[in-house]
């Protein structure tokens, strides 16, 4: 559906993207995660026809984003960053405007209006202007006008930003509701959101695809061994940490803390074992209470940082080479 | 053309949505109507308003820029560009709907003043021929500093910007061909009178309608509508 091959863009000597290349089959909902000045939304405002790639090509539908622009724009409901709405109109106004603009004719226009107000649930605010509008609200205008031609693909820079923590799981509601037969592409750089609502993630970095998997592929990927925190009545630190050790599955420990009576240990199992059971036998043999025994779940955070983290290395000691 | 009357009607109206619109309707009825008042509707002078007619070029340098500053700066500023262009239209329907957008509500802006020609019935008997010359007139300038205004406003973020270059622009242009054409090369000279605005806009508040005047300002308003459209496809091929 979506297919990008090599795609290169500079603005003048900063080179934005350097040679990404993704294929995205119908359907697929695709988080973009990547840090500020990734080359995120420049490749999605190359998708939407907004600037040619300086080299490479992205098409959808077979339909090339340059040679057949506008066909292409026809395919693609787009909320930019940032959502900007024309703020003196009112949400049925503009939603009429913007089914104009995609060639739909008067008379099946209110039909498309009244179909994205409902499923954008903004029934209630249909007469408000757009610069009256909470943040939430105009999100969900936004969102309505991008569907408003019942797009095949629908693409999301940043859909959340600024939102207060209710309206964005309310969005994400939206969001996720909206994913069925779409293909969508959501551009965010925050991990939760795309955890939650996505198929398939790549991560941006440096203008480079650098991770390109599931969520949980990914994070298996990232997780490397479990780090296990335990915390004993012992004020004893090399009792607690040895007690620890001795058991199976744990490849080393620590005392890192000690609280009165209690200490805490932690400790790195062995590749993918689960020590668990063993820590909590041998503190049982040792006569040790236990008040907290917890494998750490591995995150998308991790990898999410481990390549952010390298890319920004790479880049230091290649001067000039900003991205 | 759904799409282009959907821009050029989104354009028109938004001018009677803010203050900005009210305003520069008021200030060029208020500032015309003075002239009309104090200086044509005299006992003894000619029943005519070719006061108002060449008055109103003058007003037009700025009204008409205070109209057209708004078209594309202000959707580059708040950024509503992006989705605008990012619909299947191409800028050859987006900058012409956006220009009939603000010719329709300069034309709205002008209507009130026919009541000077009601005026001007009730206590003489004019001659309809220049007055029709001077409306005709009007439109045309207006037409032409619309599309100038129109192109600068496609290359700044910035309204105040946009407004004073449209200005100066046509300030620049009076003063070449009247100041600077006398003095220049002959040739120079020539191409200066040529674009002075003002002996052509005189002659239609005289009542004289002439076609070499009529083709100049629909001419150029084309061809600065035409850039316009190429300065703002430009900003896809960067």
């Amino acid at each position: 559906m979506i297919v990008a091959r090599d795609v290169h863009k500079s603005f003048g000597h900063v080179r934005a993207v350097r040679g990404v290349s993704f294929d995205i089959p119908t359907g697929q909902v695709v988080g973009i995660l990547g840090p500020n000045g990734a080359g995120k939304s420049t490749t999605i405002r190359m998708l939407v026809g907004a600037m040619p790639p300086t080299s490479g090509s992205i098409s959808v539908d077979n339909l090339d984003c340059v040679d057949h622009s506008r066909r292409v724009r026809q395919r693609l409901g787009y909320l930019p960053e940032n959502n900007p709405i024309y703020p003196e109109m009112r949400v049925t106004e503009y939603l009429r405007f913007r089914a104009a603009l995609y060639g739909i004719t008067a008379k099946h226009r209110r039909a498309a209006v009244a179909r994205v107000i409902e499923r954008c649930w903004l029934t209630d605010m249909r007469s408000r202007r757009a610069g009256q509008l909470s943040k939430g609200y105009r999100q969900r205008l936004g969102l309505a006008a991008s569907l408003i031609h019942n797009p095949p693909v629908l693409v999301l820079d940043e859909p959340t930003t600024g939102l207060d923590p209710s309206q964005i799981a309310e969005t994400r509601r939206l969001v996720r509701e909206l994913s069925g037969q779409r293909t969508m592409l959501i551009v965010s750089h925050i991990l939760p959101e795309v955890e939650k609502t996505c198929d398939r993630i790549l991560v941006f970095a440096g203008g480079t695809i650098r991770a390109d998997g599931s969520p949980e592929t990914l994070i298996n990927q990232a997780a490397g061994p479990a780090r296990i925190i335990v915390e004993l009545k012992t004020n004893d630190r090399e009792r607690a940490r040895s007690v620890i050790a001795s058991a199976p599955g744990v490849a080393s420990a620590m005392a890192i803390d000690t609280d009165g009576q209690w200490t805490r240990v932690e400790a790195t199992a062995n590749n993918n074992a689960d020590p668990r059971e063993p820590i909590a036998g041998a503190c049982a043999q040792a006569n040790l209470a236990i008040r907290e025994l917890t494998r750490e779940r591995p995150s998308l955070e991790r990898l999410y940082l481990r390549i952010t983290e390298a890319v920004a290395d790479e880049l230091r000691t290649q001067p000039g080479a900003d991205s | 053309m759904t799409a282009l009357l959907a821009i050029a009607i989104r354009e028109y109206a938004s001018n009677f949505r803010t203050s900005l619109g009210w305003i520069v309707i008021a200030l060029y009825l208020l500032l015309s109507g003075f002239w009309v008042a104090f200086a044509t509707i005299n006992p003894g002078e000619p029943a005519s308003l070719r006061v108002f007619f060449s008055i109103s070029q003058w007003l037009l340098l700025i009204v008409a820029p205070a109209i057209s500053m708004r078209l594309v700066s202000e959707e580059l500023r708040t950024g509503t560009i992006e989705p605008l262009m990012a619909a299947p239209i191409s800028e050859w329907q987006a900058i012409p709907a956006k220009y009939l957008g603000a010719l329709a509500f300069f034309i709205t802006m002008l209507a009130p003043t026919l009541l000077y020609v009601g005026v001007l019935e009730l206590v003489a008997d004019p001659d309809y021929g220049p007055l029709l010359a001077g409306y005709a007139g009007l439109i045309l300038v207006g037409m032409l500093y619309l599309a100038v205004g129109l192109v600068i406003s496609t290359f700044t973020q910035s309204q105040v910007v946009a407004l004073l270059a449209t200005f100066f622009f046509f300030i620049a242009l009076h003063i070449l061909g009247t100041q600077i054409a006398d003095r220049a090369s002959p040739r120079i000279g020539a191409a200066l009178r040529y674009a002075s605005l003002a002996p052509r806009i005189g002659d239609f508040a005289k009542g004289v309608v002439e076609l070499r005047h009529v083709v100049f300002f629909v001419a150029w308003s084309c061809f600065a509508i035409a850039v316009g459209v190429i300065s703002l496809e430009s900003r896809r091929w960067r």
